[in-house]
């Protein structure tokens, strides 16, 4: 998938960058808005990531010519919240979703393939990895086609673990994706949450497919090849 | 304006009337004893003309017509009592008078009166007209004018004015009642007590009225200065329709305004900017934890402490976040990115993480379908999460959560009620306040800075709903959320949404 990336902070590029390419990404990087926007116009991206505050013309600007210009490609604003009505206004220029810093590069992960999804079809609903299979559509999980039953939270966590196998998620980092940027840290939800998933999956599939990494969190365990 | 005795307004009538009535009830109280006076010195004048014409009076048949006569010749009315008193020089009584015969002091007083006067050198009487046509210029010196008194006295019955004179061979004395004058000088009196208290009426009424109008500008000021509220601080009150004396005052609230405007624009400017500039290092710092994190051995230390660090910058990124809402909130300008939201859908949510985090705790919910507001999806969830987490966190062991959702035309209500001990009178007024944190021996150990509650209100009333502690029964706590059913909020500026 190939990505454009327009973000002046090069420190704050570094690790966005290293951080796509480990989940497969092709990134496109530019420091500031006019070559961003230049860029957007001449290539086919399957994303673009825009900072709002960027050097040359804004992340605002360019998402008003690129909108103007016909191109639907879809666009993800990062923000410092509370950069006064800059969420609203982008979203009304027609962003497709924005991410607020500081923010983890996994959620912006799972930002761009939720974007790409709604924006690309079908083909994108569907995720397996190991013997699990889940339908963002229809939310239904099969192991070994065995259907699974799985409230909000729990689908939310399950999908998030299986989009990133062999990483590792903090807790921090999974309450904040399945559970908001607010929800007090300092509760054991995660933990209960997974213990449950775990024990409607091991009946099926006793094979440990969400391991515990001691004092950081889970990861979804990479299937042999 | 509230007419309290506090009230400039009424001091300054009660004022202006206290120094009116003293005013006028001096110069009342003077004009009347000047009248009196006057009206007395006439009488007297008119007594010694009498006197000395009585004096010169030869027999009694003379006095009896005199006495009949005598009260139309001292300038009163017929009804006016007189008495006379006529004696030689040795005290007889020649003759006596008196027209108001029940009154027998008089003739007491008449004859004291007369002893009391000194009496003149001995001499003959001359004959009646003094006709000497060449008086002998050694006699003059031997006649003194004979002096007469007067002086006011009581009776039981009337007042009377005494007019008492020695001659050498005669002594009289007239009695002359001051009724007719006591009578004129009540009437005196009493167009004075009517006059006054109507003159201080007008005066408190015109104080009243005057001081009214001074203050008209006042209240107008004040008027415009209620429209000024934080969002307003742009507001100038317009100083060329008012009168020069309070020109200067609008001025001068002019210019505080100016200051107040600019250092709210700075403090908001600064929010703005600290939110970047803090939130730039913060993201560098969170990402590259993040990474090193990944690249670190499988659950060793290194990892450990590093997924620690993640933590704690998460916390701060928090509070900072949390800090910078509420200094917008205060300016006026708490961003909201309203969205459509199904309420019901998140509370349900939110009921399945109540079961996660205290599946002790009993929960009985009653959430209508389709609770549909627009709110800024972010902001709501922190609300509701807020008063989730404080329903578990000051919940009792064993104890039990209510949910009740509902809409009525206009509005949506949340209300979480759970067990708990009773919250101090004291501090379910602070309950709202910043960093307030109830008793501190009690929620120690309860994580979170305190910004909750305070913030969550800011956030319900930026969506013009609104955040409220209701009475509920010993052993429990309510709150309740109301929210506008989904409004034209999309259509308002940011700005005005407070």
């Amino acid at each position: 998938m190939n990505i454009l990336f327009v973000e002046d902070e090069a420190k704050i590029a570094n690790f966005v960058r290293a951080g796509l390419k480990e989940h497969g990404f092709v990134v496109d990087y530019c420091d500031n808005g006019n070559e961003g926007y230049s860029r957007a116009l001449d290539n086919q991206y399957d994303v673009v990531v825009l900072d709002i505050m960027v050097p040359g013309k804004d992340g605002l600007s360019v998402l008003k010519h690129l909108r103007r210009q016909g191109r639907n490609v879809p666009v993800i604003l990062l923000t410092a919240r509370n950069e006064l009505d800059d969420r609203l206004e982008g979203l009304n220029l027609g962003a497709d979703d924005y991410i607020a810093k500081p923010f983890f590069v996994e959620e912006l992960v799972a930002r761009i393939h939720a974007v790409v999804r709604r924006s690309g079809g079908e083909r994108q609903n569907f995720l397996s990895v190991g013997p699990l299979t889940l339908d963002r559509i229809t939310r239904v999980v099969t192991c070994h086609q065995q259907a699974i039953e799985l409230t909000s939270r729990e689908f939310n966590l399950l999908e998030y673990l299986m989009r990133s196998p062999g990483r590792v998620l903090t807790r921090t980092q999974i309450l904040e994706h399945v559970w908001g940027y607010d929800f007090n840290p300092n509760t054991n939800v995660v933990d209960v949450c997974i213990q449950r998933i775990r024990k409607k999956i091991d009946p099926i599939d006793s094979a440990c497919w969400i391991e515990s990494i001691r004092g950081v969190g889970y990861r979804f365990r990479q299937p042999d090849p | 304006m509230s007419m309290h005795l506090r009230s400039f307004r009424l001091r300054v009538a009660l004022l202006s009337t206290t120094l009116a009535g003293s005013a006028l009830i001096g110069f009342g109280t003077v004009s009347w004893l000047q009248i009196y006076d006057a009206k007395i010195s006439r009488l007297d004048a008119e007594l010694v003309n009498e006197l000395m014409q009585i004096s010169h009076l030869p027999d009694r048949e003379q006095w009896q017509i005199y006495a009949n006569s005598s009260p139309n010749a001292l300038g009163t009315n017929t009804k006016t009592p007189t008495a006379l008193l006529v004696l030689d020089a040795n005290g007889t009584i020649l003759y006596q008078f008196n027209s108001l015969p029940k009154d027998l002091d008089v003739n007491r007083l008449l004859i004291q009166h007369l002893q009391s006067v000194p009496l003149p050198p001995a001499f003959t009487r001359e004959p009646p007209p003094p006709a000497d046509p060449n008086p002998s210029l050694e006699q003059l010196p031997t006649v003194h004018p004979p002096i007469p008194k007067f002086v006011t006295e009581h009776t039981a019955i009337t007042t009377w004015r005494i007019g008492a004179i020695n001659f050498p061979n005669v002594r009289v004395a007239i009695a002359v009642s001051l009724q007719a004058v006591n009578q004129e000088m009540t009437a005196i009196r009493n167009i004075f007590f009517i006059l006054i208290p109507g003159e201080l009426l007008l005066v408190a009424g015109g104080a009243w009225v005057v001081s009214g109008s001074a203050l008209r500008p006042i209240r107008q000021l004040t008027g415009v200065i209620q429209q000024v509220t934080v969002k307003g601080l742009d507001q100038r009150i317009p100083s060329r329709t008012t009168d020069i004396e309070f020109v200067e005052l609008i001025q001068v609230f002019n210019q505080m305004l100016e200051r107040l405007e600019r250092s709210f624009t700075q403090a908001s400017r600064f929010s703005a900017d600290a939110a970047h500039e803090l939130k730039t290092p913060l993201t560098i710092l969170q990402g590259e934890l993040e990474r090193t994190l990944q690249q670190a051995e499988l659950g060793s230390e290194a990892q450990q402490r590093l997924s620690n660090l993640l933590d704690e910058v998460r916390r701060l990124s928090s509070i900072i976040r949390k800090l910078l809402l509420l200094s917008l909130a205060d300016a006026g300008q708490m961003s909201l990115c309203p969205v459509d939201l199904d309420l019901s859908k998140l509370l349900v949510e939110m009921l399945e993480d109540v079961d996660l985090l205290a599946p002790q705790l009993t929960v009985q919910s009653n959430i209508a379908e389709e609770l549909r507001v627009q709110g800024d999806r972010d902001l709501l969830t922190q609300v509701l999460q807020n008063l989730f987490s404080n329903a578990i966190k000051y919940n009792l062991p064993d104890g039990w959560i209510k949910i009740h959702a509902q809409q009525t035309r206009t509005t949506v209500f949340v209300t979480i009620t759970n067990a708990s001990q009773d919250i101090p009178r004291g501090d379910r007024d602070r309950i709202f306040d910043r960093f307030h944190r109830g008793d501190p021996a009690r929620t120690r150990k309860v994580e979170g800075i305190g910004l909750g509650l305070s913030l969550a209100r800011e956030i319900a009333r930026a969506h013009r709903g609104n955040l409220t502690l209701d009475a509920t029964p010993s052993g429990q706590i309510a709150f309740t959320l109301t929210l506008p059913i989904r409004q034209q909020l999309m259509q308002d500026k940011f700005s005005e949404t407070l």
